[in-house]
This record gives structure tokens, sequence and C-alpha cells, in this order.
């Protein structure tokens, strides 16, 4: 029995992901509407016959694994539908959300907090750009392993001090490099490009192969709006793939006792200089791999982009969302894509003058007026909020047997 | 002899002790904090030069300069209180990152709003001390009437803190709220009145740090001006330990002296590095501070 649901389980899952994919290959083209009804007739047939509390419960891995392929597959979906401005937005805010997931995890497993992450993404974005001077041919799967790599060697060398330290020396000493790291730049500027940056000599756009293989109708996917933000969606969702399986994992769980009580956890066994260093370089690799993805998106790393009010706003988010979750970062990311856009809608709501100081400020009071608010009442943010609603909810509407 | 005063090195330390006093001040206003609420104020950079442009930016431009500053320390305790008592007090016993990130949050408020209301672009202060060098023989001497005004004035606050702490009763029982709250509310000390006077206070020397590094003429006064001073003045108190405030202002004069040789002998650039490895090396070394006796965690 428990084999036979597993074969059909698994016969299952496959035809759902390429279902899935199959929705995304005809998007472009106008046979939409019926792709669109196939997927979902296909979840429906599928979702009836496995109970997907018991998949959850018995094949945890395969099932973030699907839930990663169709949230990728429909946001993928989705920039063949919009504007190049909001793909462009919606590139920036999924690179945002794995910055965002790296601080989540930093505080949802060691109860630790950086404010150094918008350096650790210049890290890798500085990578990125290097990089691409001296080997413009690299593919881009390398350089952004490798930019994620330079991001945990930062990150682990600042890191070892993380291991004798509390809360607040930590987050000063991440302040302190955050400020530092202008003149970090400055200090490497026949690398660095100094105050102007550096541009990529190619832009990013889809290889030939796979254009071809889209199609002629699929012309969006050359532009390289739309392609940065699927290599960006795809990214963010292989990252999210990862950390859903390291929260839960030994080595997360090991975290998140350290977090919540940090001698229980020395006496289990937990070793917490080695689970603060790992929260930390892994926190330091995602914000690297985050900043390397905004230098292929804007094909260019500019130094003023990764000042101390940057990280100042990845704090501001992932609390916004929810700090220690993965939805929180997720919606951290959200909210980061559509910023740009509510400010510019409110400030000629309000009526101010675009280019005036009220305007060009409105987005620095709103993100810490926010983080000041949700820390004081609702300090798990939108995700706790949303928790709360729910077991409220469920508690309102008792379905079970009255006891 | 003044082949000497105006040698480099003696400049070095001269120029080093002028900054150095600035980054002893932010920590001395750092430890007052984390003393009283083992909090480390994020926002005291901001809360300064915030109280700073309320004393140099609301008067007209012609107010003397001793006026706007005793508005800048006035406004500093009054900034100073009102969020102790509307924001901190909510955040005592909550988990140690909550007060972090709140006190993140009002800087990113107080910098935004004063840019909003005095735009980015810097203000210079009509200081009443030149800040050319004295000249010793045609050399300049690295040290100038502003400069004697900076040490003197950090000084004299330092100097009036102590008393405080040491001579006056108010003094006794905010030390006595700080170390052993439980114990001082039972014999009567007004211990949420302490807190509250510790955070005054802390904010008016931030104030008048603010108004010290604004007076120069070469930075003058910016909404995140103080971001940079806040991280040296912060190297400073955990390299000292939060815990000591004579640890803090010695090694605030300390580093002041030793970032001017490093930009001298190597380059302006390196001080931050050099900086940030001082407070690694320390905070491996010596996690609680090199002037702090107190008991390590175990754990």
């Amino acid at each position: 029995m428990e084999r036979i649901v597993g074969s059909r389980l698994s016969v299952g899952l496959s035809v759902t992901a390429v279902v899935a994919v199959i929705v995304v290959v005809l998007s472009s083209s106008t046979r939409l509407a019926v792709a669109l009804a196939l997927g979902v007739a296909v979840l429906g047939v599928g979702a009836t016959f496995v109970s997907l509390t018991a998949v959850r419960r018995d094949h945890p891995v395969a099932t973030r694994a699907l839930i990663s392929v169709i949230v990728i597959d429909l946001a993928i979906f989705l920039t063949f539908r919009v504007s190049a401005t909001s793909n462009s937005n919606v590139a920036i805010g999924a690179a945002m959300a794995i910055v965002l997931l790296g601080l989540s995890f930093l505080t949802g497993s060691s109860g630790q907090i950086s404010l150094g992450n918008g350096a650790f993404m210049g890290v890798g974005a500085f990578t990125v750009g290097i990089w691409a001077e001296h080997h413009p041919t690299t593919p881009l799967v390398a350089v952004l392993v490798l930019a994620t790599l330079a991001g945990a060697l930062v990150g682990l060398v600042l890191g070892i001090p993380a291991t004798r330290l509390r809360g607040p020396y930590l987050a000063g000493m991440t302040l302190a490099f955050a400020v530092a790291f202008g003149a970090i730049l400055n200090m490497f500027s026949s690398w660095t490009g100094g105050d102007s940056g550096l541009q990529l000599p190619t832009a990013v756009v889809a290889p030939h192969w796979l254009a071809s293989f889209f199609g002629p109708t699929a012309s969006s996917l050359t532009t390289s709006s739309a392609w940065l933000a699927d290599i960006s969606i795809v990214v963010t969702g292989v990252a999210l793939f990862l950390m859903a399986n390291l929260f839960a994992s030994r080595i997360g769980r090991a975290m998140r006792l350290v977090r919540d009580n940090d001698v229980a956890a020395e006496l289990v066994g937990v070793s917490l200089p080695r689970a603060r260093v790992i929260a930390f370089t892994v926190s330091a690799a995602y914000a690297a791999l985050g900043g390397a993805l905004w230098t292929l998106i804007n094909n260019s790393v500019s130094p003023s982009t990764y000042s101390f009010v940057l990280s100042i706003t990845i704090l501001s988010l992932v609390v916004i969302g929810g700090i220690g979750t993965i939805p929180g970062a997720i919606m951290g990311g959200i909210i980061y894509a559509f910023s740009t856009g509510a400010i510019s809608w409110l400030t000629a709501h309000l009526g101010l003058n675009p280019q005036g100081n009220v305007a060009s400020q409105l987005d620095g009071i709103i993100f810490g007026g926010l983080l000041v608010i949700t820390i004081l009442f609702a300090p798990l943010g939108i995700a706790g909020l949303v928790r709360h609603g729910w077991r409220w909810w469920r508690r309102a509407r008792p379905t079970g047997i009255v006891q | 002899m003044d082949a000497f005063l105006t040698s480099r090195n003696v400049s070095d330390v001269l120029g080093g002790l002028a900054s150095g006093v600035i980054y002893a001040l932010v920590a001395l206003s750092l430890v007052l904090i984390w003393r009283s609420t083992r909090m480390l104020n994020f926002a005291q950079g901001a809360m300064a030069v915030f109280a700073t442009y309320i004393g140099f930016a609301i008067l007209a431009p012609s107010t003397n300069y001793w006026v706007s500053m005793a508005v800048a320390i006035v406004a500093g305790l009054v900034l100073g209180g009102a969020t102790e008592r509307v924001l901190v007090r909510r955040l005592y016993g909550k988990p140690e990152i909550n007060p972090i990130v709140a006190m993140v949050g009002l800087l990113l408020v107080l910098e935004s709003v004063a840019a909003a209301i005095w735009s980015t672009s810097s203000r210079p202060l009509a200081t009443p001390f030149s800040i050319v060098d004295w000249q010793l023989n045609h050399k300049p001497m690295a040290l100038s009437p502003f400069a004697v005004y900076e040490i003197v004035t950090s000084l004299v606050v330092m100097a009036i803190v102590a008393a405080l702490f040491q001579y006056t009763k108010l003094g006794l029982q905010l030390r006595a709220a700080a170390l052993a709250p439980e114990v001082s509310r039972l014999l009567g000390v007004r211990v949420s009145r302490m807190l509250t006077i510790g955070w005054m206070l802390s904010t008016a020397v931030g104030a008048v740090t603010a108004v010290l590094v604004a007076s120069n003429f070469f930075t003058g006064l910016t909404p995140s001006g103080m971001d940079g001073v806040f991280a040296f003045g912060f190297i400073a108190a955990a390299i000292g330990g939060l815990d000591s405030p004579v640890g803090a202002m010695v090694s605030g004069l300390a580093l002041g002296v030793v970032f001017q040789f490093v930009g001298d002998y190597v380059n302006s650039n390196a001080i931050i590095l050099v900086a940030l490895g001082m407070l690694i090396v320390s905070l491996m070394v010596r996690p609680s501070g090199v002037f702090t006796r107190s008991a390590q965690r175990r754990v």
C-alpha cells in the first residue's frame, strides 16, 4: 500500500510539474486559456488522488521542489504579460527576496541580526562586475556561484567574531562594516572603478537556442527585461527551495534551538559557535547572490547603491514582512518590487513636488515608521499577523467534535 | 622645540586628539544608555543631528552660536526623554533584537524627516573659531583655535558628566538604578525616572557632539553626518567596554590618534578597515571590552 501511494504520488508530481512547464511554454501563444484550464484541471485531479497533508509529511523535499517549480512557472508566466518596467521591478524585487531570505534565516535560526547585508550585497555585485571585466564570456551560473562564494567568504571572516558576540555587539559590528563599505571600495578603486563603479561589457540576453525553442512569437523573451526577470525568478526559486530545506534540516532545527534557548542547545550537543558562524555565512552568501543579480539586471554596478541606507532598507523589509520566516522574506521582496510605484503614486496623490525634499525622503519616512510600528505592535510582521489571523479564524469556527 | 611641535608625528597626535574627543563623546553617550537600559542606541547619531538641526536651522541664521547650541542641548534633553517614554519603554524585557530594530527604525525616520525638512545638502554653521592652523615659524602646527575649542568643550562635557555621577545625589541614584534596579527600587529610588534621565543625559551629550562635528567647516551639518562618527564611536565603546565610561572615553581618544597615524602613513580609506580589524580582534580577545572586569557570559 505504502509503495503504491508512493509511485502514484511520484507520477502525479511529475505530471503536475510537466503541465506547469507546458503552461509557461504555451503562454506566449494564443492557446493560453486552454493551457491554463488544462493545468488547473490536472492539479485538481491530482489533489483528489493524494492527501496533501500526507504528501507533505512523507515527501517533504519533493513537495517543496514541486511548490518551487509551480511558483517559478507562474511567476515566469506573469513576466510575459506585464510591461518592461514591471518586469524590471519584478527582477529587482525577486533578487531582494533572496537577500531577505538570508537575513530571515540568520534571525530565525540564531536570533541575531545583521545591519550590514547591504554591504554583503555589494560584495556580490562588485564580484560580478570585476569578474565580467576580465572574463566576459563566463556562463551566467558560474558567475552567480562565484559571487555567492565571495559573499560567503567575507561573511565567514566577519562571522568568526560572531561566535562570541551577542545581539547588539554583532549588530554594531555589521553596522560598522556597512558604513565602511564605501571606503573599502574606494581603497581598491583600480578594481572597483571608484565612484563611477563598473559597467558590464555585454548585456545579458537570452541565449539564441532558448529563444528559438520558444518560437518566433516569444519575441519578448529576447528583450532583456523579461529575460532578466525570468533569471531572477528562477534563481530566487532555487534559493527558496534550498532555504526551505535548510530551515527543516537537522542544522536548521539545531539553530532554532540556539535561538530559543542557547543553554539547552549546548546541553543537547549543538555547537553554538558553529551554528552562529553557519547562520551568518549563509546570510552573507544569500545577500551576495542578490547583489550579483542586481548587477546583471542593471547591467552596471555603482558604489552609491550599496550605502548604509540599503542595509537599513533590507532590515525594514524583512521585519515588515515577518522576520525569521520564509513567507515573510518573500513578502518583503514583493513589497520592495512594488514600493517604487506605490511611493510615486502616493507622491502624485499628495500633490508633492516629485523633485522636492519631502518626496525624495518619503520612502525613508514610510519604511522607518513602519519598522518602528511593526516591531512595537506586531513583532512578527505581516507573516505573523496572517498566522494569528488564521489561528483566530480556526478557533472561531470549530469544525471538530465538541467535547 | 618649534620643529618638534610641527613635526609629522606630533601633528598626527594633535590632530588625532581633536577627532578622538568626538569619538570619546559618542562612546560616552552610548555607555550612558547601555549601563542603564542594556540597549545600544543605534539612533544616537540621528537623534543628536536632529537636536542640532532644531538649534541651528529653526532659529534665524543670525542667532548667536551659543544660543543655538543651548537650544540644541535642550532639544537633545527633550528628544532623549521623549524617546525613552514613548518608544524605549515598550521594549524592556523583549528579545534583544527588538530594541535594535526599533532604534534603527527611529534612525531612518529621523534622518529622512531631517532631510525632508532641511534637505540633504550640507549646511555650514557660523563657528566663532577659525579652523586655520596656528603657524610656528611659518609651518602649520596641526592645531587650530577650532580644534582647541573642540577638545576643551569635550573635556568639559566629560567632566560635567563625571562630576554628576560622582558627587551628586542624582548621580548616585542613576548609578544605583543601573547596577541594581530591584534593590534601588526597594530603597526608594524612582528607577523608571532614572532611566528617562539617563536617556536625556545621553542625548544631550550627543547633541553637543553633533554640534561640534557640524561646526567643522569641512563637514557642516547634514542629516546623515553622524553615521560614520557613530560607527567610530561604537567601535571605541565596544573596545573600551560598553560598561565602562572611562574605558570608552580613553579608547575613543586612543582610536582618534591611531586613525590619524593610519590616515597619514597609509591612506584615509584604510582608517575604517583598521578600525574594523581592531574591533574584531578586540572582541575576539576580550568580548566584554578592555576596561571591563565584569563576569563573562558562560554560554
